[in-house]
């Protein structure tokens, strides 16, 4: 897993750790049980303050994407559930429904954003299946 | 809740060499924990500051307080607090490095030896090396090093990186940050004077732009690359009339326009789009290019 920090996107740069370390864990690029890096390399590698990536840390941690075990480091879950199934969905649809309102923006219609929207699961399948591939190499 | 006492509270801040008013009725404060960037062009008022923060001058107007203790009152209960790099760094040229770091330990309650051996090893300095020998690049180094190993609350940086080449700022100056904060995560403030903002451009959480001893813009990092955005459209034919007055700074060339928005970026971007440019992109402005741009304002 290797994050990227991108002073120019105008989000805030926990938040945007928070993101890449949710897609690497959906990507597959970082297993469940597997240790993240600790928070000071990670900070000097990113040249970013260590409680930036303290502050990421911690929402992922109530997220239930991570846990910590003391002393030992900060963990990908096996299973990051830690929301019910409403809270996940009523998440889920607000993030959908700003990419409608881009869409519509962007003059997208309608099967071609349901057609991107295949296209893009089927893109994280693969790079999910690709890593796998390399899990077993 | 009671919020914690601020690690540093200027307050209306005035000050005057002679009759040259070097900072003007400047007002900024840095809560624990918190890396706080002070940024201004040369003789802007940063040293000042700092030094009426240090007791080193004494404030003609306004307060001082750091851990909410007068540093004139309680200088010695503020030092023991802080650490402090001045712009020019000055040893003993005879001592050696370790003979110097000894030194400058024995004036503290408390000093972390691991730690320095720590950045001694990763700056690849030689403690048997006298200090006169050194780059100015070490010197710095140590200097730093000698402000970390006292694990004070509060660390004090005068353009720690001025003249120094890029690979060594680079290098170096998260290292020393994340040393420092890495023991008491949370707690430990930093107050960095510079105006090569870009090296500290992920370190900094929240800044004051001094200009002629007068705060221009006081934001959070975060908050200000979100607030300060520029839109670079391209249209067909000629450009259109357009109210573009929200905009901070317009350039036009030909068919080509770039704007930069301080605020109310999304309703001169949806002003653009009803004249269908070709072309429509957006980016965040870096700190370095907010100071650019409220300097030229």
């Amino acid at each position: 897993m290797i994050l990227q920090i991108n002073f120019k996107s105008g989000m805030p740069i926990y938040l945007q750790v928070v993101d890449q370390i949710k897609a690497a864990a959906a990507a597959g690029a970082l297993r469940p049980g597997e240790m993240l890096p600790s928070i000071r390399p990670l900070a000097e590698e990113l040249r970013v303050n260590r409680n930036t990536i303290a502050k990421a840390y911690s929402e992922l941690e109530s997220l239930g994407v991570i846990e910590t075990l003391p002393g030992r480091g900060c963990f990908l879950t096996e299973n990051h559930t830690a929301l019910r199934k409403e809270v996940r969905r009523k998440l889920l649809i607000a993030e959908i429904d700003q990419a409608i309102v881009q869409a519509h923006h962007l003059q997208v219609p309608r099967n071609e954003f349901i057609e991107l929207l295949h296209e893009r699961l089927d893109a994280l399948d693969d790079k999910r299946r690709a890593n796998e591939d390399h899990k077993e190499v | 809740m009671s919020s914690p006492v601020p690690a540093i509270q200027i307050e209306n801040l005035g000050y005057a060499y002679g009759r040259a008013e070097a900072v003007h009725d400047l007002t900024l404060t840095v809560q624990p924990g918190r890396c706080y960037g002070l940024f201004g062009r040369n003789g802007a008022g940063k040293t000042t500051t700092m030094k009426c923060l240090l007791n080193l001058l004494r404030p003609r107007r306004g307060q001082v307080r750091i851990f909410g203790l007068d540093p004139e009152r309680h200088e010695v209960e503020v030092k023991r607090r802080l650490a402090y790099v001045p712009d020019q760094v000055a040893f003993y040229p005879w001592m050696s490095v370790r003979e110097t770091l000894d030194y400058l330990a024995s004036f503290r309650s408390h000093w972390n030896r691991k730690t320095e051996q720590d950045l001694l090893d990763r700056f690849r300095l030689d403690p048997a090396q006298r200090v006169g020998s050194l780059s100015k690049g070490q010197r710095t180094q140590v200097a730093l090093i000698a402000a970390v190993c006292p694990e004070t609350d509060l660390l004090v940086l005068d353009e720690p990186t001025s003249g120094l080449d890029p690979i060594v700022r680079r290098e170096f100056i998260e290292t020393v940050i994340g040393a420092y904060q890495e023991g008491n995560p949370g707690k430990r403030s930093i107050l960095v004077s510079t105006h090569l903002i870009t090296e500290f451009e992920g370190l900094i959480d929240e800044f004051t732009i001094v200009d002629h001893g007068r705060s221009v813009l006081s934001l959070g990092s975060d908050h200000a690359r979100e607030h300060y955005q520029k839109i670079r459209a391209r249209f067909a034919q000629a450009l259109p009339e357009l109210d573009l007055k929200a905009a901070l700074r317009v350039r036009r060339n030909g068919r080509e326009l770039e704007l930069i928005a301080n605020g109310g970026g999304a309703e001169l971007l949806e002003r653009l789009r009803q004249h269908n440019p070709e072309a429509l992109t957006t980016e965040s402005l870096t700190l370095e290019e907010i100071f650019v741009a409220t300097l030229q304002s």
